[in-house]
Parts: C-alpha cells; structure tokens; sequence
C-alpha cells in the first residue's frame, strides 16, 4: 500500500547565531491513507519541525518528502501552497480561526480565492456533520472552545485533503470537549480514509491512535 | 444573494478586507480621515485657484479685445499723425479706432475743483458707457466726466464746469471702470478732440469684438506702420491676459502641491495603520498560508484593504470639497453653480485619484512584508 505522506532521511538544522541546532535527525516516517498517527515528545524535541515539513510549511536541510509519492522537497513556495490547498488540513492549538469572519465564512477560507462554486455547500454540510448547523453564522467569540475547534476542523476538510495535521488539538480544550474533538478524527479518518497525524503531550490522543511515536532531541526512538 | 455578497464572492480579497477594517473602525476611520484632509486639501485649493481666475478675469472685463498704439518715443516719434491713424483705420478688423490726445488740467466747479487727465476724444462711446445721461456718438461739444470727478465736483450732466478757463456743459457721467484700462476715464474729463492743444495724438485704442480681432488688427497695424521704421508701438493687453492666466496656472500648481503635501502626510499614516494592523494578524496571515492562500492573494487583500481606506476617504473628501467649493465661490463670487466647471471636477477627480494611489501606494510594504513572511514562523506562539 502506497504512503500518502513520507519523510526520508529527513534533517532539519537552524543556525541560531553561530550555534547550529539540529531540530530534527535522519527522520524516516510515513502515514497511510486512513491511519491515525501521534507524535509525542517532550518540548523542543522537534514535533513542530516535523509537522511543518510534513504539512510543506518547511523544508528539510537534507532528506526527501514524498507526497502521495511525489517528491515535493524543492518545489516553490507557490507550488508547496498549492500543495497545501490540494493534499493538507491544517488543525491549531489555538484554532487561529479569523474574528471577523463567521463561522461559515472561516470554513470557507480556503476556497475563498479561487473559483469554487460549491464551497459554500461544502462548507454548510461540514458544519453540519461537526454538529454546528445552528451556529453557520457566529462569529468566533460567540463559539466555545470547543465549538471553535469544531469549525477549525471543518476548515481543515473544506478542500477535501488527504492528510489532517493537528498540532496540540486537545491543548486547549478541556477533557471532554478534546474527546469529542478527538472522536471527530476518528470519525473523518475512518469515514474519508485521510490520514490523520497529531503532535501532542496529551496522553488520551494516543488512545485513538493506530500508532504513536516517540521523538527525542529529533530522532525517532 | 444581494449585489454585494455576489461581489465579495468574485473578489474575495475584498470581503476579508472589508472584515478587517471594521475590526479596528477607530484605527480605520483615523486613517480615512487623513486621506480625507488630503483629498480634501487638493481639490479645495484647486477649486480655490479656479475661483480666483474667474474671479480675476471678471475684473480684467474685455481688456483682451483692447489694443493701444503708441508712438515710439526711441525712434524719436513723439505723436501719431492723422495719417498714421487714418492708416490704422484702414487696417483694422471688425475694430473701433479711438484717437486720444492727453493732457493735464485743473477743472473747477463753484468752490470746488481738482486736476484730472484731460481725454481728447473725437468718439468716446466706443469706450465708454455713461452711468447718467448720454454719450454721444461724436463729441463736439460738451465734457463727459469720470465718475471720480464727478463726485469730487459733485457733478451731474447739465451742470457746467471750466476746465483750465473754458465753459462746458457735462453731457453724461461715465460709468464707473471697474477693470484695467489704459485710458481710465474714473479720474479724467474727456473733451472734444480739438479743443486739446496738439497737432497729433498720443495714443490711438483699437477696441475690438473679439479678441482674435484684436489680435488680427495688432499684427496688420504692426506690418503696415512698422515696415519701414519703428514708428509705433502696439501694445496688446491680450498678452497681460496671457500673463495672468498663465500666473493662476501656476499658482494653482503651487497650491495642489502644499494639497498634495497633506495627501503625503496621510499616506504615511495608512502605511502606519496598515503596518500596525499586518502585524497584529501575523498569525492569521500566517493560517491563511498555511491553509492554501497563495502569497499574491495575501497582498491583494492588504492592497484592498488600504485600497477600501482610499476610495473611503477619496469619496468623502470630493463630497466635502464641493461642498467647500459651493461655499467658496458663492462668498466670494457670489455664484454657487460657479463651483460646476469642467475644471473643477478635474481637480476633484485628480485629488481622489491621488487619495486612492497614494493609499494603495502606502500598502505596499505592509503587504510584501506581510505575504513574504514563512508561515512556520508567523505560526509559532
């Protein structure tokens, strides 16, 4: 069975200042279509790296990313956007949902540039299904935490990806509402066979997981 | 779905635009009233410029249908003989020709009396117009005064006055010469022309119905006196005419261009509040990124923003500077529709055209910085 996402030999180093900081060494990972993976580790270990060269928002030092087998390592950065928008769901401990915009609209965000008649439809039926079709048109700030995260999810499948990266998904939720965010992704995995991976320190994530991995000082353990 | 949902659906850039003005509509309406003062500042002072033209031309009445004939004094010419001026005559186009013969004199009436110009004048109602009584066509006898003395003898027609011993009858007061005139009759008496001492004359005014008239008759006075000697001068007040527009030409540039220091100063501050607001949403810039947005989007949105702010400020400022203009020229031209020119919708077009580039020109940086920022690194907390 063919990897929809996989890093390898994969190295990511800063150079903070004349210090060179190796967040992440000889990083071999893969996600299939349908499986939920996590990543654990304590902070400063590289998780975020990691999620970030997964989710094309960084590249590598050296090492390959593979994109539903396609190597995607140099494309430009207008090509790795499009990427994004195609393949990737993007999820955030602090929702980064947009204020202004209401529920619906921050939905529909990432179709908003572009030609996409049926994103709206789209966006209606997926706040449905994450059980907010009573609330299409509040704004952020009228929404609970976990509310809020809700319609981040649903912002993450609007374009329909392969892969959802959730960094920290439950952090700042509480321990029933991260459950039943968390009962959201197994739903959407099992139901739309997209690959879904978490960073986190939260012990309950691994629960759901079909596998977790441990991260140190940016290798695999 | 309403016109404007149907429009921030084909420019998105503008709905999140829209979003993120009202997000800090103190900060926002700060900055429109800058372009505002600017927009406001250019087409006022435009408007401003407009207003003193018409104002001045107004006051300068016909004089650029008038040319004076002179004799050249450096040629050693002192006056114009009857055959130069039955030449110019001859020449002229659609012209009245005036002979004048000028001196000095003083003019008593009863206990009162004064020096004034004295205007030999064999057809003075080709100049003048009487303000009481009449101006004949052919003066021989009788004085008409100038509304100056006229007051200063306290004058009117019927009355007789001396002038330097000689009896006259006043047959007309002349309307009082608002405008520039060589021969301005306010300050003066015009006599018939022979009772002047003189031979020649001292001036000859061509007055014509138009000024390519005046202008025609300049240069045929000129090739036919002037072909072999210098004998005259012609002056045309046409070329003052000139002069003065050319002089409100540039003194409305000068005053667009303290408008457009005010439109500058604006600009700075849109760049300030657009530099402010890109900052604080680095992270949902950032997002947006992440999600799929491509960085010529994001800068469309920035532009759009400030763009919004422009067109915000640009359209309020032209309401507010034909308001200022209707004020302007119904106070000191007593003519509101005088603000209705062609050329003052010009400035006004002008001054929100500026207001709308110099907005957009200011979101520039704000946008590049904010498009060209990794997403990873406006994402970390």
């Amino acid at each position: 069975m063919s990897h929809i996402i996989e890093l390898q030999h994969v190295w990511k180093r800063y150079d903070t200042g004349g210090e060179i900081v190796e967040a992440l060494r000889d990083v071999d990972f893969h996600a299939d279509p349908g499986e939920f993976v996590t990543v654990m580790g304590p902070s400063g270990s590289g998780k975020s790296t990691m999620l970030n060269v997964l989710g094309l928002l960084d590249t590598p030092t050296e090492g390959t990313v593979l994109l539903d087998g396609q190597d995607v390592t140099d494309l430009s950065d207008a090509e790795m956007t499009t990427q994004r928008k195609q393949f990737i769901g993007f999820i955030f401990q602090s929702f980064h949902l947009i204020p202004t915009l209401s529920a619906l609209e921050n939905v529909e965000v990432p179709t908003l540039f572009g030609d996409d008649p049926t994103a709206r439809e789209r966006a209606t039926t997926l706040l449905e299904r994450v059980g907010l079709g009573d609330r299409l048109h509040y704004r952020p700030d009228q929404l609970s935490g976990g509310q809020k995260q809700r319609v981040a999810v649903a912002r993450a499948l609007v374009n329909e990806p392969r892969i959802l990266l959730a960094d920290e998904p439950t952090g700042n939720l509480d321990r029933k509402t991260g459950r039943s965010v968390l009962d959201l992704f197994d739903e959407i995995r099992r139901e739309d066979d997209v690959a879904v991976i978490a960073v986190t320190h939260d012990p309950q994530i691994t629960e759901y997981a079909d596998r977790t991995i441990e991260l140190v000082d940016g290798r695999i353990q | 779905m309403s016109r404007l949902d149907d429009l921030y659906r084909r420019v998105p850039a503008l709905l999140m635009a829209r979003r993120n003005l009202s997000r800090n509509k103190i900060r926002s309406g700060l900055a429109v009233l800058g372009i505002i003062i600017g927009v406001l500042a250019i087409a006022s002072l435009g408007m401003f410029g407009t207003t003193l033209r018409t104002g001045a031309s107004q006051q300068l009445g016909e004089i650029g249908n008038e040319i004076t004939i002179s004799p050249n004094f450096q040629e050693g010419i002192e006056e114009l003989s009857e055959r130069d001026v039955a030449e110019i005559r001859r020449v002229v186009v659609d012209s009245e020709v005036v002979a004048v013969r000028t001196d000095t004199g003083l003019v008593t009436r009863g206990q009162r009396q004064t020096v004034v110009t004295i205007y030999g004048m064999e057809n003075p109602g080709a100049l003048y117009e009487a303000q009481d009584g009449r101006v004949p066509d052919r003066l021989r006898q009788g004085v008409l005064v100038g509304s100056g003395t006229a007051e200063i003898l306290d004058a009117e027609p019927g009355n007789t006055i001396s002038i330097d011993g000689r009896t006259y009858r006043i047959s007309a007061v002349l309307a009082e010469e608002q405008g520039i005139s060589l021969v301005n009759p306010n300050n003066a008496v015009v006599v018939p022309v022979e009772d002047v001492n003189g031979t020649g004359y001292n001036q000859v005014i061509v007055s014509s119905e138009s000024g390519q008239a005046a202008n025609e008759s300049a240069i045929a006075i000129r090739e036919s006196l002037n072909e072999r000697e210098e004998r005259v001068n012609v002056f045309e007040l046409q070329a003052i005419t000139q002069g003065i527009n050319q002089f409100f030409g540039i003194l409305n540039t000068f005053l667009i261009g303290i408008g457009s220091i005010s439109l500058v100063v604006a600009g700075v501050s849109i760049l300030n509040v657009m530099l402010m607001s890109t900052i604080e949403r680095r992270q949902e810039i950032g997002v947006l990124r992440a999600v799929g947005v491509q960085r010529g989007d994001v800068i469309r949105m920035i532009l759009a923003e400030a763009g919004l702010l422009g067109v915000a400020g640009g359209v309020i400022g032209a309401i507010l500077a034909l308001g200022a203009g209707i004020a302007l020229n119904s106070f000191v031209l007593d003519d509101p529709l005088a603000t209705f020119q062609v050329v003052n919708f010009l400035y006004i077009l002008l001054a929100v055209g500026f207001g709308i580039g110099t907005s957009v020109l200011s979101g520039l940086y704000p946008a590049w910085k904010a498009a060209n920022e990794r997403p990873v690194e406006a994402l970390r907390k």
